[in-house]
């Protein structure tokens, strides 16, 4: 090296130098006559590809608490012309990961491979959607792991907590179960499960993405020919029952007596991705708590030291979405966080965010955005939430515009919409001796145990 | 398959700092690191958890940035940041939109330069980091096993057997003193390597490391801590009580070869072939077969490492949670079939080409990613730093799959029977604290 023509300069942080322009690589979006929906884009980071092959009904819609889920993880234990453990000894050979799994709204198969071995995996792919065997001892043996993972999901503070707050949402709608009880997946029959694959793994109800190492033209080409001959059906959509009416604040205490910390969990119902003010609710949730430079973590974390990891979030679902502030603290902290969390929210909802702090975040959205480009799991991940909720073409190309575009205003009505604080729901998991008395003070308050039942 | 070519170049300044520069324009996005050659094993005695612990100091302020200011200058350049404390070494890393490159590494330089913490903000981290502990270990079904309930029943040293978590006794008695000299020991250019990975001209990328991190001097020369263990004439076992949990669990510990060695690369192998997915034979015989086990995992430092970022001591860890209706030592005996049988017979030579197939697809995938989409090419990172730190060779990345493709499946079974004896194995058994519900 030689020297350097440079002047020291510490003591000053640098300026950004010039962006460079971020451009969203080509996509090729096609729909095959059985229906299936196709996007394709080339990333040639790695000599691999990544795809999904999502179909656009999950356990919302399913006729049992989870069956969807049963269903795909079933689903890869057998087809018509390998047993399971041909199936895993190919994965293994073509050197493909393989996963299936169900959401609320979606069920879905991933898979990432070499591609030298594409037509394979992309064949088994298909098999798996097309001529899954259902064998009888596979099944109960993945009943068996099912019962066991909820047992232990329980026990586990974070899922206990978002369960309640689920419930407290939605009640009877389908959104307001996450998880099955043990009496439903008891009561799973082989034939349920059949029942839901026929019904809902078909052409028309499914949408394939897949990012990688490929020729557009050629991978598509690959992709007609073999799930060309893929026979449509037709779904019904899910039910979307009326939702509870959630008045004034009130408190769910999930009773973990050998817990020693308390989990914290504040929402309420807001909108979908599909709503115009997404992305408002988007730049409001950053300031708020959805980035380590956030509001929420400067307050409780960086200058009080409450807890580890305290974040929020907008969620959206198919029909609803809604808002949630996590938080896990020591539990002599529990009121003393709910008034902070509240405090931030109401100050969100109160008085405009200053011009800096909305700069900031606007930048920290759009940089994001150009980091998920970068890799072949980024651009599938950035695609698959746009494409499954059939988002405007253009959605990719004019997000960072649109992020930009944002105002102080924006986000005050976006804050005053959406974070609910009159009506919030609270929902704290832990050792209810320790916490009953800090929770009363946030309004009346119910206690449940650890199975769901009130106590 | 074509060999690897990934473009690597590197320099040394002259205080030590040495600089990997690996270029990609596939998006206007940069990562970069600093990795420091301490991890959690040579810590100070008394203070177990202060690597960690110092490692969310240095997000605290430093000469030329305040408390948050790190972050905020981060974040509101439209990146992540975040750090990690492992065995043998603490990373710090950004990405960002390329045009943050600069700004990066003057954050990184300063902080590298000059701490500067104050009593309130250790307070206020320790508060953090024992909320940490609770929520990932101390308040989680299974939380610590088996990474922290293995070391202190297979290692008899002090650096590999200690709780790297922290006892809270030992966060408390913790000083400011005691930063400023960890950070005066092990925080110097010549302890660490300086990386930069995607949207970089290499030429500017090296002027930049120079002009921002060219005068910060050099450290003292490190004595190198003892690490080696004892030798191991028997088995090793303890019991853990699971404080959530239904199902009770089990891990074993074997030794691994250290790095680089022949054994080391059949060691990899004989490791896919055991613990690659659901067709790893521990999986397949315990959860898929005979259905002893509900789910099985491991590999070598698992769950909290990998084959390539240890220098000392570690092991090859399975970890099972199995039916309440066997016994450990029911489990443990048709653990040891499939152990035995791999000892005995070594691998079915067809499964040996599917499973370099295997083990070189995982490898790509690291390298583009290995810790989610917001922070490509971390894994590559890391590989580079690591042989860097510990090899001295970062272009190690582009070569070191042909070891591993050359191993036999005479190799995979001496591997077997050298590393899986029960002499010098390991055994954790997590055990339920009350029955599980009915």
């Amino acid at each position: 090296m030689t020297a350097t023509p440079f002047p020291e300069t510490h003591g000053m942080i640098p300026p950004l130098s010039p962006e460079r322009p971020v451009i969203w690589p080509q996509r090729t979006h096609a729909t095959l006559p059985n229906g299936l929906e196709v996007v394709l884009v080339e990333s040639h980071t790695i000599p691999k590809f990544n795809g999904q092959l999502f179909f656009r009904t999950g356990n919302a819609a399913a006729s049992a608490p989870g069956l969807a889920e049963i269903t795909s993880s079933v689903l890869r234990t057998g087809t018509s012309a390998r047993t399971s453990r041909q199936i895993e000894e190919d994965l293994r050979r073509i050197g493909a990961d393989l996963s299936s799994g169900a959401g609320t709204d979606t069920s879905v198969i991933s898979f990432a491979g070499l591609v030298d071995f594409s037509a394979e995996l992309l064949g088994l792919v298909s098999e798996l959607s097309r001529q899954a065997s259902f064998p009888a001892d596979e099944f109960e043996r993945e009943r068996r792991q099912m019962l066991e993972g909820l047992r232990i999901e329980r026990t586990t503070p974070g899922f206990l907590a978002g369960e309640r707050l689920r419930k407290v949402l939605f009640g009877a709608h389908p959104y307001g179960s996450v998880s099955p009880m043990e009496s439903d997946v008891e009561n799973y029959t082989l034939e349920q499960l059949k029942a839901f694959y026929r019904e809902h793994y078909h052409p028309a109800n499914a949408l394939l993405v897949h990012v990688g190492d490929f020729s557009p033209q050629e991978m598509l080409a690959q992709v007609e020919k073999i799930f060309g001959a893929w026979l449509p059906g037709k779904s019904e959509p899910a039910p979307d029952p009326p939702l509870p009416v959630l008045q004034g604040r009130r408190v769910y205490l999930v009773d973990l007596p050998a817990a020693v910390q308390a989990q914290v969990l504040v929402g309420n119902r807001a909108i979908t991705r599909k709503h115009p003010d997404w992305l408002r609710l988007t730049l409001a949730n950053s300031i708020y708590g959805g980035a380590f430079n956030s509001r929420l973590v400067m307050n409780i974390r960086e200058e009080k030291g409450y807890t580890y990891s305290p974040r929020s979030g907008a969620h959206p679902l198919r029909q609803h979405g809604y808002f949630s502030v996590h938080a896990a603290v020591r539990n002599e902290v529990t009121a003393a966080t709910l008034t902070e969390i509240f405090y931030e929210i109401d100050r969100m909802r109160s008085t405009p965010v200053p011009p800096d702090e909305l700069a900031d975040a606007r930048n920290y959205l759009t940089g994001l955005f150009s980091l998920g480009l970068a890799t072949q799991g980024g651009l599938a991940g950035q695609l698959a939430t746009t494409t499954l909720e059939r988002l405007p073409e253009d959605y990719l190309e004019t997000y960072r515009e649109r992020i930009l575009a944002l105002t102080s205003a924006d986000v005050l009505d976006a804050a005053q919409k959406y974070f609910d604080s009159a009506n919030a729901q609270i929902v704290i998991v832990g050792d209810r001796a320790q916490l009953e008395a800090q929770a009363a003070q946030f309004g009346p308050f119910e206690v449940f145990d650890a199975q769901g039942k009130s106590i | 398959m074509k060999p690897l070519n990934i473009p690597i170049e590197s320099m040394t300044l002259p205080n030590g700092l040495r600089v990997v520069i690996s270029p990609d324009h596939i998006a206007p996005v940069a990562t970069i690191g600093v990795y420091y050659n301490i991890g959690f094993r040579i810590e100070p005695r008394g203070r177990s958890g202060f690597a960690h612990l110092f490692e969310h100091m240095m997000f605290q302020g430093s000469a030329n940035a305040g408390k948050m200011v790190h972050i905020k200058m981060v974040n509101s350049s439209g990146g992540v940041l975040n750090g990690s404390t492992h065995y043998d070494l603490t990373n710090y890393y950004e990405s960002v939109p390329s045009n943050a490159l600069e700004r990066v590494l003057w954050l990184e330089a300063d902080r590298m330069r000059a701490l500067k913490v104050d009593d309130e903000n250790l307070r206020n981290q320790r508060d953090v980091v024992k909320e940490e502990v609770r929520v990932n270990v101390l308040n989680q079904p299974y939380g610590g096993f088996p990474w922290l309930d293995m070391p202190p029943i297979a290692y008899r040293n002090w650096a590999n057997a200690h709780n790297f978590y922290g006892d809270f006794a030992d966060l408390d008695a913790a000083t400011l003193e005691d930063v400023q000299k960890f950070f005066k020991t092990y925080y110097s250019p010549s302890n660490a390597v300086l990386l930069m990975l995607g949207d970089v001209d290499v030429d500017h990328g090296f002027a930049l490391a120079e002009q921002h991190f060219g005068s910060i001097p050099s450290g003292p020369a490190l004595k190198p801590t003892d690490v080696t263990e004892p030798p191991q004439i028997e088995e090793r076992r303890g019991i853990v009580e699971e404080a959530f949990g239904t199902l009770p669990g089990i891990a074993i510990g074997y030794p691994a070869p250290p790095r680089l060695t022949p054994e080391w690369y059949s060691a990899a192998i004989l490791d896919q072939a055991l613990h690659g997915g659901r067709a790893g034979l521990i999986y397949r015989s315990l959860v898929l077969e005979r259905q002893i086990a509900v789910d099985t995992e491991g590999g070598i430092q698992y769950p909290v490492g990998d084959l390539f970022d240890y220098n000392g001591p570690t092991l090859m860890v399975s970890r099972l949670l199995h039916k309440p209706e066997y016994s450990a030592d029911q489990t443990l005996v048709a653990f040891d079939e499939v152990i035995d049988h791999v000892k005995q017979n070594g691998i079915d030579p067809d499964d040996l080409t599917p499973i370099k197939v295997k083990f070189q697809s995982d490898y790509f995938s690291m390298l583009e990613g290995g810790q989610g989409s917001s922070t490509p090419r971390y894994g590559l990172m890391h590989l580079l730093a690591c042989f860097t730190l510990f090899d001295n060779d970062p272009k190690l990345v582009n070569t070191v799959l042909a070891g591993f493709l050359a191993v036999t499946v005479e190799g995979v079974q001496s591997a077997a029977q050298q590393m899986l004896t029960r002499h010098n194995r390991s055994i954790v058994i997590r055990q339920p604290a009350k029955k599980a519900a009915a």
